[in-house]
């Protein structure tokens, strides 16, 4: 690997210089895509015949990148890692897509996924299981597997992702890399398949919080085919990594980290709560205060169940129109209900198929009060309480997760009620839209484990700066998986 | 013992349009008794019924109605292109009424 190891700065100057070209790059990246393939299973398309282009002022000119499968780009096969749509080939570009064709980005492959988003393992797309670069053997999270994979291993800076309940920033601390998904509709969404439209947004994986934050400034804006998007023409991302963060105040929830409340804990899970603390010294050291407080316990255990039941709901009508009939292969049967049954039943995963008959469930007239408006009830009082720590605190500091990569073997994707609240409350960053982001903060068991910072709606420049700062305290940044195993 | 059944999941996938295993059903099961038992303990939280539901992350988002303008189509064929069946300018199905 020569070049695609390093950051998007530093890419751009050697091309400016002439030091490398474009070409140069796209041919070492596709050259890593299909090594990456081998090993990790990462994509659904690699674009072998993706040329260079002329270099601009624009950081991202030149420079390849991976866009997850869930994003419709023109001509390019998208099949959201799901059977129902495995010949789907869009007739339009997604904006965030757009943007960075416009920027003189190149993409080089789609990355798998978990078929539609959802799914937490990397296990369900229909192309196989997305393999740990770290670990062979462990999980990549999900459900923006390939693209965690591919940008851990170094085939290039960044790689798009999306975020319903942690699919970028949990993936990203099981590979050793930054995920950050910006504030709801800070990133149009047109163009990503929806999954739960009230949950999902568009966001990146980088090695570094500052070339995350370069590429979230090229992928945002305001757009006419999004009506939750809003204009954030004022938000200079990278400008404002400036590490100056003397007096910030943080606050992390004991309810979510006190070792004494997890019994029986595996020697991983101490680990990582340890080395949570650890990193929580560093950013008093940085000048910072971090205080702990409390929640209510019973809004927390319901928080994972919570999500199901919505993001459920939704996924049950998004999908809706997966029918086999107007796009996506025939099903067989002597009439079109029988056609769609076949086509939906042959199509889809056993995870995606469970979370549409829980969703059907709670849809239904009887059961809406009890599941579905109690969800969203538990969910204001959750939003609501994020926003009042937001009131005393710049951001909320938690672990990503019970511990490092979990393994392939016995991954279900069931809630686990023991750790559930640990490893689940990213989902709050979804419920409420706000910004959060996931950066490496350390080793165990060899394997690399993440650190998130979430802060207040539209308050994302103040994020970044926070885990631009703390990034600066640990030696994990910009780091490439080396297979531990 | 679970209030729920082999025979509701079965209903309520067929409601879908989506067939299960026994395996499938099975995983359904077991997961809806885990969100039935948290969503226990939402009733239990004081005056939950009076919170109003949140179905929105940004719900004092304030939307623009863009102007009324004729745009561009994206021409037939292109949406057609990913259909199995068509003719002409339509998917083709098979006959629904009699």
């Amino acid at each position: 690997m020569k070049y695609m190891n390093k950051s998007i700065e530093e890419l751009h100057e050697m091309l400016i210089k002439g030091e490398v070209t474009s070409d140069e790059l796209v041919r070492e990246s596709l050259e890593l895509s299909h090594e990456v393939q081998k090993k990790c299973n990462a994509f659904v398309t690699i674009l072998d015949d993706a040329k260079g282009c002329e270099v601009t002022d624009n950081l991202l000119s030149g420079i390849p990148y991976g866009v997850k499968d869930n994003y419709s780009t023109k001509d390019i096969l998208s099949t959201g890692s799901s059977n129902t749509l495995k010949d789907y080939v869009p007739f339009f570009n997604a904006t965030a897509v757009e943007h960075l064709n416009t920027a003189g980005a190149i993409k080089v492959n789609k990355t798998a996924m978990d078929e539609f988003g959802m799914g937490g393992t990397g296990t369900t797309g229909h192309t196989g299981i997305q393999k740990n670069p770290w670990d062979t053997t462990r999980l990549c999270a999900g459900s923006s597997s390939g693209s965690a994979a591919a940008v851990a291993s170094g085939v290039y800076p960044y790689a798009l992702g999306s975020d319903t309940g942690d699919s970028i920033r949990k993936p990203a601390a099981y590979c050793g890399i930054v995920g950050y998904k910006p504030t709801y509709g800070m990133i149009s969404r047109y163009g990503l398949f929806a999954f739960a439209s009230s949950l999902d947004h568009c966001g990146v994986l980088a090695r570094s919080v500052r070339d995350a934050a370069i590429v979230v400034d090229t992928m945002k804006g305001l757009d006419i085919n999004d009506m939750t998007s809003w204009d954030s023409s004022n938000v200079h991302l990278r400008s404002a990594c400036t590490g100056e963060v003397k007096g910030k105040k943080l606050c992390y929830i004991k309810e979510i980290v006190d070792k004494e409340r997890y019994k029986n804990a595996s020697q991983e899970l101490l680990d990582h709560l340890d080395n949570f603390y650890k990193t929580v010294e560093n950013a008093r050291e940085l000048g910072m205060t971090v205080d702990e407080v409390s929640v209510d316990e019973a809004i927390l255990k319901a928080q994972p169940s919570v999500y199901v039941v919505i993001s459920c709901a939704e996924a049950t009508s998004n999908m809706s129109n997966l029918t086999g009939i107007s796009f996506g292969p025939r099903g067989e049967g002597d009439n079109y209900i029988d056609m769609m049954k076949d086509h939906r039943t042959k199509g889809f995963s056993p995870l995606i198929k469970r979370r549409f008959v829980i969703g059907s469930y709670v849809l239904q007239k009887e059961n809406q009060e009890r599941y579905f408006k109690n969800a969203q009830r538990v969910r204001r009082l959750l939003v609501d309480r994020w926003k009042e720590m937001f009131k005393d605190y710049d951001a909320i500091i938690l672990p990503v997760g019970s511990g490092p990569a979990k393994h392939i073997d016995g991954s279900k994707d069931i809630l686990d009620e023991n750790t559930a609240a640990l490893e689940e409350h990213l989902q709050v960053g979804n419920f409420g839209g706000f910004p959060s982001i996931t950066i490496p903060n350390g080793f165990v068991s060899g394997l690399p484990v993440g650190v998130n910072i979430t802060g207040n709606c539209y308050d994302d420049e103040n994020v970044l700066n926070i885990a631009y700062a703390l990034e600066s305290t640990m030696e994990y940044k910009g780091q490439i998986a080396k297979e531990v195993k | 013992m679970s209030k729920f059944t082999k025979e509701m999941v079965d209903d309520y996938a067929d409601k879908l349009l989506i067939g299960l295993t026994d395996e499938e059903n099975k995983m359904v099961l077991d997961e809806f008794d885990i969100i039935d038992k948290n969503l226990d303990l939402v009733t239990q939280i004081p005056n939950i019924s009076e919170v109003e539901p949140m179905t929105h992350c940004l719900d004092d988002f304030e939307y623009e109605l863009r102007d009324d303008v004729v745009v561009e189509s994206v021409p037939i064929s292109d949406l057609l292109r990913n259909s199995d069946e068509t003719d002409g300018d339509e998917v083709q199905v098979p006959k629904v009424v009699g």
